[in-house]
């Protein structure tokens, strides 16, 4: 379904993705894990488009889909969460999630019927889904931290992606909350069937769910493979395992 | 098709208020009339500014050229054809809206405070234009003596025409406020990055904006042009351009009717402040510095804050 | 539509000039601008004010003084420290409590400025036109090419390359300059060094609107001073520095020379719109160069 070729990305002379590769297939979860600084956020910022690789390919459904401006890799079926909350700080969440389901709809250049009355089921079905129903009328501003980050999980639903990507989705988060949206992941990926990109510095968390796992460092893909592979692997090993790496305790 | 769009107690507030203004003119002296249609114009140009400036977050620095354009619109359609005034009232907004894309266009692709810089660049090469060009613009002298339909000439009738128009201008604009559009436009002020990852072409929304709004500010132009009956180069001048902005301010650019009553209380203070002394603007820049230093939010703003609380619990009806 | 129809080399060369003597003005008071822009983050509007308030300062120092050449110099040291001060008083009494807010409220707190220094101006020299005259050595013009050329102007073309040099000075070999540059491109990490920021942008601040009293000053012999010039400076001055480059002070001196020499060449071609060359010159560099011609601090 994805497939990243020898994606490059510089700045200024720092090279953030060097030639890395990446493969996902229908239905997967696949995670991304590596040190900070490893280029995980600006893989995914070249995927969905915030960023224009230097060179490589970034196959979507067999198209090359590099350098295309974020909303129209959006409408090709591919949503995303950041790491860092991004969300309408000043609407409601209910309204938060119903720009994602409008813009999907096609009806962002709708100019005189009320929006409160449109979209309104999908946007429901969304936050009933996420456990955020009860605060739909809160104002996102307002969110506790826990609950902007599941938030942004909700804005990238309302597209109805085929491909969802999330940036840490869990960073910053309290165990409950993790457990939470872990059971989540699960439900999206079980129920939904849909496909799962996603990094995480949790690694409880990534070997619970990931089917597959790719470990990046210093901008290149060491390997990509099952569990399995990548906790037997001796460079993944040499690299953070046997270290004292942070993201691995 | 209005269903939801405002609950009934603010509804029946807007139509007994309107139904007030519309007996006014039985008792109210001439001046009091002129004020007040001079107070709906204003607030059609400072709430159509606001659709981009509070509602889109785009720093229109420049709003004011639009006014201007649609007063000269409408003027020298009536002066330089032999064709019936009203027409002038379709052109005037039309003119504008196309001064608005062609603007538009250049600024688009630069954000924030370039965005507004550009904005004034070019409107102010707008002004300059009219400024010089005496053979067809009259210049600094500007234009007097447009001849309006004779139904509406008189104070009384001006007044009407500028209360409905305005009417009609605010219901539309409340309407794409609260439409999907205006909503997506939200989306955009607080988070452009965010509104062009859920799939929304940002920059195409943000030049549609600036189309309405610019027709809008094209509307007041010509209300202006009717009610004062003359049309002049400081309409298009950037110092209003910036009171503009002071008005949406004043009166809390979150909110809709904010600049409505900002337009009114700058508008009633000139005014009167002006009976008393030459230096308004002394007390206007005075006035800017406190609202900036104290009430960021504006008069609407601050007392929505304030009963905010409860209300908020109350939204979840959704 | 009258092009002057006497478009010689002599004409153009004198144009070049004028052109030139224009732009050390408007040098002068882009780089204050650009300065407190690029460092402090303030869209001041105020500055043309500020400018308005040197070229009115002039006029009074001098006529305090008998008009005669030690007047005119001491209008042109005083004057812009007048305006220094008065930046400085409202840069410690307000401004610097405001840093943190966004561009659009600064701006307009700027503003505010700008409409009670207007008021201010008319409250103390009245609404008249005032003029300041030249010491003697430099009033009249000499001939180039058998075309007029006035002494003063060719005062402004050497006084134009000084600033510009003092300027250089300051920035890259005084100590604030240095730490002005660096808490331009990050605020945060020279606060984390232990420098006082808020002392560095106080002075940044006096500095610029120094520049802007000087602008005015500078200016005062050349035309009439009159309510309104802040109003069409500050225009002119925000254009150069967003051509140029934000907080870019060799920006603000190219961006100086476009605005200076289209607007005399405009004279030269079609007097009655020279107002609009500028305008479309800036209008052309932005559709290439949307952040401007020289690398900005932003």
């Amino acid at each position: 379904m994805l497939r990243i070729e020898a994606a490059y990305k510089s700045f200024d002379g720092f090279i953030a993705v060097n030639g890395s590769h990446l493969s996902v297939e229908k239905g997967e979860v696949v995670a991304v894990i590596g040190p900070n600084g490893a280029g995980k956020t600006t893989l995914f910022n070249l995927i969905t488009g915030q960023l224009i690789p230097d060179k490589g390919k970034i196959l979507f459904k067999d198209e090359n889909i590099a350098g295309l401006p974020p909303y129209k890799i959006c409408r090709k079926g591919i949503s995303r969460s950041f790491q860092i909350v991004n969300i309408f700080n000043r609407l409601t969440v209910f309204e938060n999630v119903q720009i994602a389901v409008l813009s999907h709809q096609k009806k962002t250049f709708n100019l005189f019927f009320p929006a409160k009355n449109l979209a309104i089921s999908k946007t429901r079905d969304i936050l009933d889904s996420v456990g955020l129903i009860d605060k739909a009328g809160h104002i996102s501003g307002t969110l506790s931290h826990g609950d902007q980050k599941v938030l942004e999980m909700a804005i990238a639903l309302g597209n109805k992606p085929e491909l969802l990507i999330l940036d840490e989705p869990t960073a910053g988060m309290s165990p409950e909350e993790t457990a939470f949206t872990l059971s989540l992941m699960k439900k999206l990926s079980g129920e939904l069937g849909l496909t799962i990109l996603f990094c995480e510095h949790d690694m409880e968390l990534v070997f619970s769910i990931a089917r597959k796992i790719m470990v990046m460092q210093q901008g290149s893909t060491i390997i990509q493979g099952n569990p399995d592979e990548v906790k037997n692997n001796r460079q993944v090993q040499d690299a953070y395992l046997g270290g004292s790496d942070e993201c691995f305790k | 098709m209005f269903s939801g769009l405002t609950n009934r107690r603010t509804l029946g507030f807007c139509i007994v208020f309107f139904i007030l203004l519309l007996f006014l003119p039985l008792f109210l002296p001439r001046f009091y009339i002129y004020l007040l249609a001079l107070i709906f114009v204003t607030g059609l140009l400072a709430t159509s500014l606001n659709l981009v400036l509070g509602f889109g977050g785009m720093y229109q620095f420049h709003h004011a050229v639009f006014y201007g354009v649609g007063a000269y619109a409408f003027a020298l359609f009536s002066k330089k054809t032999g064709l019936s005034p009203w027409l002038g009232y379709i052109l005037a907004p039309a003119i504008a809206a196309l001064v608005g894309m062609v603007m538009g266009l250049i600024t688009v692709r630069l954000s924030k405070l370039y965005f507004g810089m550009l904005q004034l660049s070019l409107g102010s090469l707008v002004w300059a234009i009219v400024f010089r060009w005496y053979s067809f613009t009259g210049g600094d002298d500007g234009i007097h003596g447009i001849s309006v339909p004779d139904m509406i000439s008189s104070t009384t009738g001006s007044y009407y025409f500028t209360l409905i128009v305005t009417t009609v201008c605010l219901i539309l604009m409340y309407m794409i406020v609260n439409s999907p559009f205006g909503r997506t436009f939200q989306g955009i002020r607080d988070n452009p990055e965010r509104t062009e990852a859920v799939g929304v072409d940002v920059k195409r929304h943000q030049l549609a904006g600036l189309v309405i709004a610019s027709a809008f500010a094209g509307v007041a132009g010509s209300l202006f042009a009717t009610v004062e009956e003359c049309a002049f180069p400081d309409l298009l001048f950037w110092t209003l351009s910036l009171e503009l902005i002071i008005m949406c301010l004043l009166g809390g650019w979150f909110i809709f009717m904010g600049p409505m009553l900002g337009s009114a209380i700058i508008v009633i203070l000139r005014t009167f402040v002006g009976i008393y002394t030459e230096y308004w603007t002394l007390i206007l820049g005075i006035v800017l510095m406190l609202l900036i230093l104290f009430l960021p939010e504006g008069v609407l703003g601050y007392f929505q804050e304030k009963f905010s609380k409860s209300k908020n619990a109350a939204l979840v009806e959704n | 539509m009258e092009f002057a129809s006497n478009i010689t080399i002599a004409a153009i060369f004198q144009q070049v000039l004028v052109g030139l003597s224009r732009t050390t003005i408007l040098f002068i008071v882009a780089s204050g601008l650009s300065l407190v822009l690029g460092v402090l983050r303030i869209p001041n509007v105020a500055h043309g004010s500020l400018y308005m308030i040197g070229a009115f300062l002039a006029y009074t120092i001098a006529t305090l003084f008998g008009g005669g050449t030690a007047g005119f110099w001491l209008a042109l040291i005083i004057a812009p420290l007048g305006v220094a001060l008065i930046s400085f008083i409202a840069e410690r009494g307000l401004f610097c409590h405001l840093y943190e807010r966004e561009h659009l409220m600064l701006l307009l707190f700027t503003f505010s400025f700008t409409l009670v220094f207007g008021d201010l101006v008319k409250l103390v020299w009245g609404s008249d036109y005032r003029s300041l005259s030249a010491p003697v050595f430099m009033q009249g013009s000499f001939s180039i090419f058998d075309l007029p050329f006035p002494r003063y102007n060719l005062f402004l073309l050497v006084i134009g390359p000084l600033v510009a040099l003092g300027l250089w000075f300051l920035t890259n070999k005084t100590k604030i300059g240095k730490i002005a540059r660096a808490a331009a491109v990050d605020r945060e990490m020279v606060g984390a060094v232990g420098i006082n920021v808020s002392r560095v942008f106080a002075a940044v601040f006096v500095i610029g609107c120094f520049l802007a009293g000087l602008g005015g000053a500078l200016v005062a012999p050349t035309q009439n001073i009159t309510q309104g010039m802040d109003h069409a400076i500050i225009i002119e001055a925000f254009l150069i520095v967003i051509i140029g480059g934000l907080g870019n002070m060799w920006g603000a001196l190219l961006g100086a020379l476009i605005f200076g020499l289209t607007d005399s060449m405009g004279i030269l071609l079609w007097p009655q719109f020279a107002i609009v060359f500028p305008y479309i010159a800036v209008i052309i560099v932005l559709l290439f160069r949307p952040k401007g011609l020289l690398k900005s601090t932003w």
